[in-house]
């Protein structure tokens, strides 16, 4: 029998057909999707108000001004938003190791992994990327950034970079799961971590900054790769390396993961 | 080697569990502690299964029935010894062991929740790469097997647990596998859907020559697809032959049944080279009146208890 390949248009074309068919299902519950769509509305507006808020009293944090830090911010949400919506199913991953119910995605001729993401496609987060693409043109244009063709091609690699950071962090915190019962708090953890990544990495100190560069890298969700763009200037070694170190640490994380699923042994019938 | 759909040699398994202590005192001491024990799951079973055969794969809980059939899928490595799983070895080519087995978990679907059951068979033929007239061939068969009107647009998440594993075990087939792998296929199912699942196996099973490798306690299942069975307890294969071969063994065991003056039957099982049968109806007698009898060669069912309480083969 011929070996079938599977490339990456074969993965591509799946991919969109489960999500063309998830998709209409969801719609078919109407009530479940407005009401998450406005509970996602409701949970940024409410981190916008925070933002506005510490904004009234402290003029400026750390020499950045109201609208460079307004950029961060959407440039957080922005970066934020693939990790929401295509690797959502990293937050069931617990559950169905513990009941067993994992080793279904081990049935097909696919890459687990992948199988296991594309079940979930969160829609919840196309909310927060029109929030956060808002939130970015806004400061963008207050600040008064040019826009050239380089610009916006810098600012793409940039976001999937800074994207790329944010999956590798979830991927790898879920597949705690494979060795420890309770990772649902190191999920949890991770995820608020997040909220650090809406400040200039440079208000943490000594300690903090280099846990947060280098340990658990969430100055690359926003801080270092939007400093291209802010900064264009004056950018730090560190933010021209950020794409090569997210390939990296998105590769390390699903070698875990997969470390994870071949570790595992499936217990229990 | 080549019509051989499945070959074991002498493959164990053994998994490591920490020896856990009790108390606080004992579970600090674990999260530091090295201190191993070996389990063996799976002990020198060698077994080969030709294509287009239905075996029995039985045990009681606990036997490693379970862990032979990961084995088997590629989902665990053995310890050691040889498995070729269509002239492959499956743990080391998962993806390309996964073209060629179907898998069904009697309790848990494998199908997409919240989508009709057609729009999951596309899904599948894309997923396995099946060719459009084959995909097409194959849902007319099935077609022609059961019904599959009522369900075929109907949301798995909408189903009954019988339509979920007639759909699971028809997912498993779409892809023409030459091995399937049914875990406990008519499970919490009513008589009539035991009884549809059944001839859906093995209509299946004849028109595609389809090997297929059941686990199952359900004796029914046995009876009605198997003419060979493999048992195995404690890790260690302990029966591998034809059921008839095997009744033959316990051929002097009857089972009596008795009508008490309650109207209720009391079923005893004898051996008639050291029980009478006479014998055992008269001192009943004695006792209480016996309204009817009935004496029947033993049951499948029977027999397997025998084997499981440990009586030699």
């Amino acid at each position: 029998m011929e070996k079938k390949k599977r490339g990456l248009r074969f993965y591509a074309d799946i991919y969109r057909k489960i999500l063309v068919q998830d998709l209409k299902t969801k719609m078919s519950y109407r009530a479940d999707f407005i009401i998450s769509t406005i509970g996602m509305i409701m949970v940024n507006l409410s981190g916008f108000v925070t933002f506005l808020i510490l904004f009234r009293n402290f003029p400026t944090i750390n020499g950045w001004d109201y609208y460079h830090m307004l950029f961060l911010y959407g440039f957080s949400l922005v970066a934020l938003t693939p990790v929401q919506c295509f690797f959502d199913n990293n937050w069931n991953l617990r559950f169905h190791v513990t009941s067993g119910d994992f080793i279904k995605y081990c049935f097909r001729p696919v890459n687990v992994f992948f199988y296991f993401m594309s079940e979930v496609f969160d829609v919840k987060g196309l909310g927060q990327l029109a929030f956060g693409i808002g939130t970015l043109i806004y400061a963008w244009v207050h600040i008064g950034i040019p826009v050239t063709p380089l610009v916006i091609a810098k600012l793409i690699v940039f976001l999937l970079t800074a994207s790329l950071f944010m999956i590798a962090l979830m991927n790898a915190a879920a597949a705690t799961c494979f060795w420890i019962r309770n990772s649902g708090y190191v999920m949890v953890i991770m995820f608020r971590f997040k909220d650090f990544a809406k400040y200039p990495s440079s208000i943490f100190s000594g300690v903090f900054s280099f846990l947060f560069t280098f340990i658990i890298p969430i100055a690359f969700v926003a801080y270092y790769p939007s400093l291209v763009i802010l900064e264009p200037d004056n950018v730090p070694l560190l933010s021209w390396l950020s794409p090569l170190l997210g390939v990296l640490f998105f590769w390390l994380s699903y070698k875990f993961w997969m470390l994870g699923v071949r570790k595992y042994d499936f217990t229990g019938s | 080697m080549e019509d051989q759909a499945l070959v074991m040699k002498n493959v164990c398994k053994d998994f490591k569990v920490l020896n856990r202590h009790e108390g606080l005192k004992g579970s600090i001491q674990d999260l530091f502690s090295r201190d191993y024990k070996t389990i063996s799951a799976v002990k020198d079973v060698s077994l080969e299964v030709a294509r287009g055969e239905i075996i029995g794969y039985l045990g009681p809980n606990g036997a490693g029935k379970s862990t032979t059939i990961k084995m088997m899928t590629g989902v665990l490595e053995p310890t050691s010894g040889e498995i070729l799983v269509n002239g492959k070895v499956p743990y080391k080519n998962r993806t390309e062991n996964c073209e060629n087995i179907g898998v069904v978990f009697g309790q848990r679907s494998q199908l997409w929740w919240s989508l009709p059951l057609i729009e999951s068979f596309k899904l599948l033929r894309d997923l396995y790469m099946v060719p459009e007239k084959q995909y097409e061939d194959m849902i007319e068969l099935y077609r022609s097997l059961v019904d599959i009107e009522p369900i075929i647009n109907k949301p798995v998440r909408q189903m009954s647990l019988g339509q979920r594993t007639l759909s699971d075990i028809l997912a498993a087939f779409i892809h023409n596998p030459a091995i399937v792998f049914l875990d406990e296929p008519t499970i919490g199912l009513d008589v009539s859907m035991k009884d549809k699942i059944r001839a859906l196996i093995k209509g299946l099973n004849k028109e595609k020559n389809t090997t297929v490798i059941l686990t199952t306690h359900d004796m029914g299942d046995v009876d009605a697809l198997c003419r060979r069975i493999v048992i195995i307890d404690k890790g260690t294969k302990i029966y591998d032959n034809d059921i008839e071969h095997l009744k033959g063994y316990f051929g002097s065991y009857r089972t009596l049944h008795m009508k008490l003056a309650d109207d209720t039957w009391e079923q005893m099982l004898i051996d008639e080279k050291t029980t009478d049968v006479m014998q055992v109806i008269t001192e009943k007698q004695k006792v209480t009146k016996i309204k009817d009898i009935r004496l029947e060669e033993i049951s499948t069912e029977e027999v397997i208890k025998k084997i499981y309480e440990g009586e030699a083969v």
